[in-house]
C-alpha cells in the first residue's frame, strides 16, 4: 500500500514541498491578524477556535504540487530583536510586516531586511507587507517609497488589510510560487532532481560524493 | 523542506557558522564560535597566561619570603648567607615543582582510565581532515579499546554504584564483549521499548527486519565511539537517521508519512539505549552550562510579570492552574529519554501557556504574548539540566521533526527564552542599570520597594503559592484568635463555675446557719408528750374467732 501511494505521488509528477515562513515586524503592526485572516479567515473574532496564532500551518495545491506552509510568528518587541537569528534560521521565506500609518515600523522592516540579507543571502524570499490599508487616510509611509525600497533590495511589496481581507491570499500565493521557483532552481543547479529525501539536515554538511545508501552501521567502524 | 534536504552541501547560514576569527573554517558553538584550530590557539594562550600569572604570583611570594628571611637574619649575619638562602630556596622550589608535576601526571593517568576522551582531545584537526583521519583512528582505537575495555569496566565497577551500572549502551555490548565482572541490571524501560519496537516492526515484515538489524548494528557501533565528541556523536546519529529514511523512501518505497512513523520508532529505540552515554557527555561542557544557567535563573528570582510584560493574570484560578501545569511539564522534560518525548513536554508546556493567555486576554496568543510568558515560566520553573536537554534534542532529534513541525516551533521558542535569559539586562526589563544592579545583588526587592503597603497583594499576584501561604496565615491567625477567645471563655466559665459553687455553698451555709437543724426527740415523745394521744382509741387487738 505504501508503495502504491508513493507511486501515485510520483505519477502526479509532484512531491510535497515544505516551506517555513517567518513573520517579522514590530509589535502591533498586525502580524497575528494577518495570519489569522489567512488561515482561519477571521478578524478580531471572538469565535476563533485556535488556541494560538503563533504557529499556523496551511496546505496548498499550486499547479498540481502540494505545498505545506508553516508560518512562524515571532515576538516583535524590540527587546527580543536579538533573538531573530534563532527564529529565521532555515526559513524559506520571510514576511516583513509594517503598519502604513507608522513610519517607525517601516524603519524596523528596513533593519530586518538588512539583517536577513546579511545572514541568509539571496536564498530567502522576502515579502514586504504594508498592512492596515483600510486606514489609508492616516498613511505615513508613501506607496512610492515603500515599493521603491522593496525593489531595491530584491523583495516584493504588497498592500494588505487584514480587516478587509485584502491582498492576503495574493501575498501568500505569490510567496509560495517564488519559494517553489527558488527550490526548483536549486534542484537544477545541483543536478540531482531525482533524489527524494525528505529530511533536512541541520548545520554544516561536508559534501561527500559517496552514495547515501551506505548505512553507517555497515560502515568500517564496527570492528572492535 | 524537501528541497533543502538535497543540499547536503556547505550551505546553511554560513556567516553565522564560520569561525569568528575569520580564518575561513567553520566554527563550533562548543568552542565559542571558533574553529578547532583557532580555539586551540585561544585556549593555549589563555592557559599560557594563567601559567604565567601563577608563576608571577609564586615569584612574588618567594621574594617576599626572602625579604622577610633576610630582614630577620641580617642583624646577626652579613652578606654571604643571603645568597645562600636564595640558592636553597630556589632548589627547594624546584623540588616542589617536580613534586607537583609528578602529582598531576599521576592524576591524569588515573583520569585516562575514566575518560577515554582525554586521548583524543588534544588531537583535534580541522574538520575537513578530521573525517578521514577519524576513520583510521577509530580502527586503531577499536582495537586498543577492546583490550582496555575490560580493565576499564572493572575499574568502573569499583567506583560506580551498582545501580548506575546498567547503562543502555553497555547492554548493547552483550553480544560481543561479555564481562562477567558486572552484574547487569537491565532497565525495565529499555526492555519495554525494545519489545515495543520489535512489535511495531513485525507489522512491517521484511523492511521491519532490515530496520531492526540496522538499528541494532548501529547501537553496537556507537558503543565503540564513546570517546568521540558530542558533535561527532550527533553526526553519527544524524547520518544514521538520514541513511535510514532515505533507504525507507527509495528502497522500500514507503510513503513519507509511513517513513516518519518508522523513524519515530527508530529514534525511540536508539535513543533510549544511547541516552546514558550521549546525554550531557563528559566530552562536552554541557554540565558547566547547566550550572551557569541554573545560577543565572536563581539570581533572577526577583523578575516579575510586570517587568516581562507577561499578559497573564494569575488571580484567575484557571490561569494559575495552567501556569502550574506548564511549569510541571517543562520540569518533566528532564525525565524523558527520547528526544521526541522531551519535545512533547515542551509542546505540552506551550499549550498550557496558550491556555493561560487565552483565558486572560480572551484572544488567541500571538508570539508577542507567547515568548514573554515562556520566559516567565522558565524563570519560575528553573528546569533541571536545561542546557543539556536542549543540546541533546538538537543533537539527536530526528531533524524532520525539529525543523518544520509545531514541536520545532516551540523548541525554537524555548531556545529563544534561554538565550534571552542569558543575555537579559536592565534595558530588556525596562529598568535603570542601577536598579537592575541592586536587584541582582539582592540589595533591594522590586516588590517591597514599589509600595510597602501593597506588598501582600502584589505578592499574591506574583506567586500563587505565596498567596496561598498568605491566605493560610490569615486563617491561622484567625484560628488563633478564636482559640484564645475559646480559652478565655473556658477560663471565665471555670471561674464562674467555681464562684457559683462557692456561692451555692455559701448560701447553703447561710441557710443552714439561719435555720439550724433542730432535731426534736420524737420517738420517745410520741406516747409521753402527746396528750392527745390519749384520745386515740386503743390499738386493735387480734382476736381469735373460733369456728
Amino acid at each position: 500500500m505504501a508503495a502504491a501511494e508513493s507511486l501515485g505521488m510520483a505519477a502526479a509528477g509532484g512531491k510535497t514541498y515544505s516551506f517555513k515562513v517567518v513573520l517579522l515586524g514590530e509589535g502591533c503592526v498586525g502580524k497575528t491578524s494577518l495570519v489569522l485572516r489567512y488561515c482561519e479567515n477571521k478578524f478580531n473574532d471572538k469565535h476563533i477556535t485556535t488556541l494560538q496564532a503563533s504557529f499556523l500551518t496551511k496546505k496548498l495545491n499550486i499547479t498540481g504540487k502540494r505545498v505545506n506552509l508553516a508560518i512562524w510568528d515571532t515576538a516583535g518587541q524590540e527587546r527580543f530583536h536579538a533573538l531573530g537569528p534563532i527564529y529565521y534560521r532555515d526559513s524559506n521565506g520571510a514576511i516583513l510586516v509594517y503598519d502604513v500609518t507608522d513610519e517607525d515600523s517601516f524603519q524596523k522592516v528596513k533593519n530586518w531586511v538588512k539583517e536577513l540579507r546579511k545572514m541568509l543571502g539571496n536564498e530567502i524570499c522576502l515579502c514586504i507587507v504594508g498592512n492596515k490599508i483600510d486606514l489609508e487616510k492616516e498613511r505615513h509611509v508613501s506607496v512610492e517609497e515603500a515599493e521603491g525600497y522593496a525593489e531595491s533590495v530584491g523583495a516584493k511589496h504588497y498592500h494588505t488589510s487584514a480587516k478587509l481581507n485584502k491582498g492576503i491570499e495574493e501575498l501568500f500565493l505569490d510567496l509560495c510560487k517564488r519559494m517553489m521557483e527558488t527550490a526548483q532552481a536549486e534542484e537544477r543547479s545541483r543536478g540531482n532532481g531525482a533524489s527524494h529525501t525528505s529530511t533536512a539536515r541541520r548545520g554544516v554538511q561536508i559534501v561527500d560524493d559517496e552514495p547515501q545508501t551506505a548505512m553507517p552501521a555497515g560502515g568500517c567502524c564496527t570492528s572492535g | 523542506m524537501s528541497q533543502r534536504s538535497e543540499r547536503r552541501g556547505i550551505h546553511v547560514d554560513q556567516s553565522e557558522l564560520l569561525c569568528k576569527k575569520g580564518c575561513g573554517y567553520y566554527g563550533n558553538a562548543a568552542w565559542q564560535g571558533l574553529c578547532s584550530k583557532c580555539w586551540r590557539e585561544e585556549y593555549q594562550r589563555a592557559r599560557q597566561r594563567q601559567i604565567q600569572e601563577d608563576w608571577a604570583l609564586a615569584e612574588k611570594l618567594q621574594r617576599e619570603e626572602e625579604a622577610a628571611y633576610v630582614s630577620s637574619h641580617s642583624s646577626s649575619q652579613t652578606q654571604p648567607p643571603q645568597s645562600h638562602s636564595q640558592q636553597s630556596l630556589a632548589t627547594f622550589s624546584k623540588f616542589e615543582e617536580k613534586k607537583t608535576n609528578e602529582k598531576t601526571r599521576k592524576v591524569t593517568t588515573v583520569k585516562k582510565f575514566f575518560s577515554p576522551s582525554s586521548r583524543t582531545a588534544p588531537k583535534k584537526v580541522p574538520p575537513e581532515k578530521e573525517s578521514e583521519k577519524q576513520e583510521k583512528e577509530e580502527k586503531l582505537q577499536g582495537r586498543r579499546e577492546s583490550h582496555g575495555e575490560n580493565l576499564l569496566r572493572d575499574l568502573k565497577g569499583i567506583f560506580t554504584q551498582p545501580w548506575e551500572m546498567a547503562s543502555p549502551t553497555e547492554e548493547s555490548h552483550e553480544g560481543k564483549a561479555p564481562s562477567p565482572s558486572i552484574t547487569r541490571q537491565s532497565s525495565i524501560e529499555t526492555d519495554r521499548v525494545s519489545r515495543d519496537f520489535v512489535e511495531f516492526l513485525k507489522t512491517l515484515q521484511k523492511p521491519g527486519r532490515e530496520v531492526h538489524k540496522q538499528s541494532r548494528g548501529f547501537i553496537e557501533s556507537m558503543g565503540n565511539k564513546k570517546d568521540l565528541s558530542a558533535e561527532e556523536l550527533s553526526e553519527c546519529v544524524q547520518d544514521f537517521y538520514q541513511g535510514m529514511s532515505d533507504r525507507l523512501l527509495n528502497h522500500f518505497k514507503g510513503s513519507s508519512e509511513k517513513v516518519d512513523r518508522v523513524m519515530d520508532q527508530v529514534e525511540k529505540y536508539i535513543m533510549t539505549r544511547l541516552y546514558k552515554s550521549v546525554f550531557c557527555p563528559e566530552t562536552s561542557d554541557d554540565e558547566k552550562k547547566d550550572l551557569a544557567t541554573q545560577r543565572r535563573i536563581r539570581a533572577l528570582h526577583w523578575v516579575t510579570i510586570q517587568m516581562l510584560c507577561v499578559p497573564v493574570d494569575e488571580e484567575i484560578p484557571e490561569v494559575s492552574d495552567s501556569v502550574v501545569k506548564a511549569i510541571t511539564d517543562i520540569i518533566e522534560m528532564d525525565s524523558k529519554r527520547v528526544p521526541r518525548d522531551k519535545l512533547a513536554c515542551i509542546t505540552s508546556c506551550s499549550k498550557h501557556i496558550f491556555n493561560t493567555i487565552r483565558v486572560t486576554k480572551n484572544e488567541p496568543a500571538s508570539a508577542d504574548d507567547f515568548l514573554p510568558t515562556l520566559i516567565y515560566i522558565v524563570l519560575k520553573a528553573n528546569p533541571p539540566r536545561l542546557q543539556s536537554n536542549i543540546q541533546y534534542i538538537t543533537r539527536f532529534c530526528n531533524p524532520s521533526r525539529l525543523m518544520t513541525g509545531e514541536d520545532g516551533y516551540y523548541f525554537t521558542n524555548l531556545c529563544c527564552a534561554v538565550a534571552f535569559i542569558e543575555k537579559l539586562d536592565a534595558q530588556s526589563l525596562n529598568l535603570s542599570p542601577e536598579e537592575f544592579e541592586r536587584y541582582m545583588s539582592g540589595q533591594a526587592s522590586p516588590r517591597r520597594q514599589d509600595d510597602p503597603a501593597a506588598w501582600p497583594q502584589s505578592g499574591s499576584r506574583v506567586n500563587p503559592a505565596l498567596s496561598q501561604i498568605h491566605h493560610n496565615l490569615k486563617l491561622l491567625s484567625n484560628l488563633e484568635k478564636r482559640q484564645q477567645q475559646v480559652t478565655e471563655g473556658a477560663q471565665n466559665l471555670q471561674t464562674e463555675l467555681a464562684e457559683w459553687q462557692d456561692s451555692v455553698a455559701r448560701e447553703v451555709q447561710e441557710i443552714l446557719e439561719r435555720y439550724p437543724l433542730e432535731i426534736k426527740p420524737r420517738a420517745s415523745a410520741i406516747d409521753a408528750e402527746n396528750v392527745e394521744n390519749d384520745r386515740l382509741p386503743p390499738p386493735l387487738q387480734p382476736q381469735v374467732f373460733a369456728g
